[in-house]
């Protein structure tokens, strides 16, 4: 869980650069303001991790789910997040599958190639008796 | 005509599977919140880009509050809270400033309206009262 407050907090230099590109090149943020706008992210993924959950547990459902975030998000008048998101989660969907299919296609070069694989490692083995 | 799209929405941005903020601090944040069940990675991905939207959209809304090329100050955050519906939840957060005066001024008000609430019995009598005086 979490041990200290600062736990909470959001990297500075990650908000810093993503404030910058929201705003146009050459504007100043005040610290004051860039430490506002990082606590309130902060607030704001609790807000909505919260109000997701709750909305999973009026479904009968233990875990949030996407979709819950997506509605909870029109819910709370954020709608104009949703768009971006879904293409976001698209992408990211994808990206897991591609990630699976090579990593299986990874298990079934290593099988056919188990002769090759054993030699190496035999020349491997010998190299380390040298270095010894 | 994609140029035209960008021009009228600053949001749009190529959709992407990589995130800035650190996945692991948002699930930390996350999970401080009571009853949190299991978060699974996709869960995990689409708050983090969720909460980086919301950095941007705070910053944006708040920057067209300030005349152009000036710098973007506690003040604008605060008063973009205090009239934006779904940004109520941050009233607490980032509340408005006020002088350390005008708070003085605030306290003796309350003194003054509430003087003769030593005893605890009447202390509904006597808020109905200053609420009357109020009006």
């Amino acid at each position: 869980m979490v041990e200290r407050i600062e736990d909470l907090n959001l990297p500075n230099a990650v908000i810093a650069r993503l404030i910058k590109e929201a705003i146009p090149d050459g504007s100043n943020v005040s610290k004051e303001a860039r430490a506002a706008i990082a606590k309130a992210a902060s607030v704001f993924a609790i807000f909505v991790t919260s109000s997701s959950t709750a909305l999973a547990h009026k479904q009968n459902h233990r875990t949030i789910t996407a979709k819950d975030i997506l509605q909870t998000l029109n819910e709370l008048d954020f709608e104009s997040f949703v768009p971006s998101l879904t293409q976001d989660l698209e992408v990211y969907r994808k990206m897991v599958k591609d990630k699976k299919e090579s990593k299986a296609n990874n298990k079934k070069d290593v099988s056919t190639g188990d002769a090759v694989a054993s030699s190496t490692s035999a020349a491997a083995a010998t190299e380390n008796g040298d270095a010894e | 005509m994609v140029d035209a799209g960008n021009l009228q929405q600053p949001l749009q941005r190529k959709p992407s599977a990589e995130t800035f903020l650190p996945l692991s601090r948002v699930r930390t944040i996350m999970k401080s919140s009571m009853d949190t069940g299991l978060i699974t990675n996709e869960v995990l991905f689409l708050m983090t880009k969720c909460t980086e939207l919301f950095v941007q959209h705070l910053a944006r809304e708040a920057y067209t509050a300030t005349g152009s090329g000036e710098t973007l100050k506690y003040e604008h955050l605060s008063q973009l809270v205090n009239k934006s519906k779904n940004l109520e939840f941050l009233l607490q957060i980032v509340p408005e400033k006020i002088r350390v005066h005008e708070f003085q001024e605030m306290l003796r008000l309350n003194r003054a309206n509430g003087s003769d609430d030593d005893d605890d019995d009447d202390e509904s009598d006597s808020e109905s009262e200053s609420d009357a005086d109020a009006e």
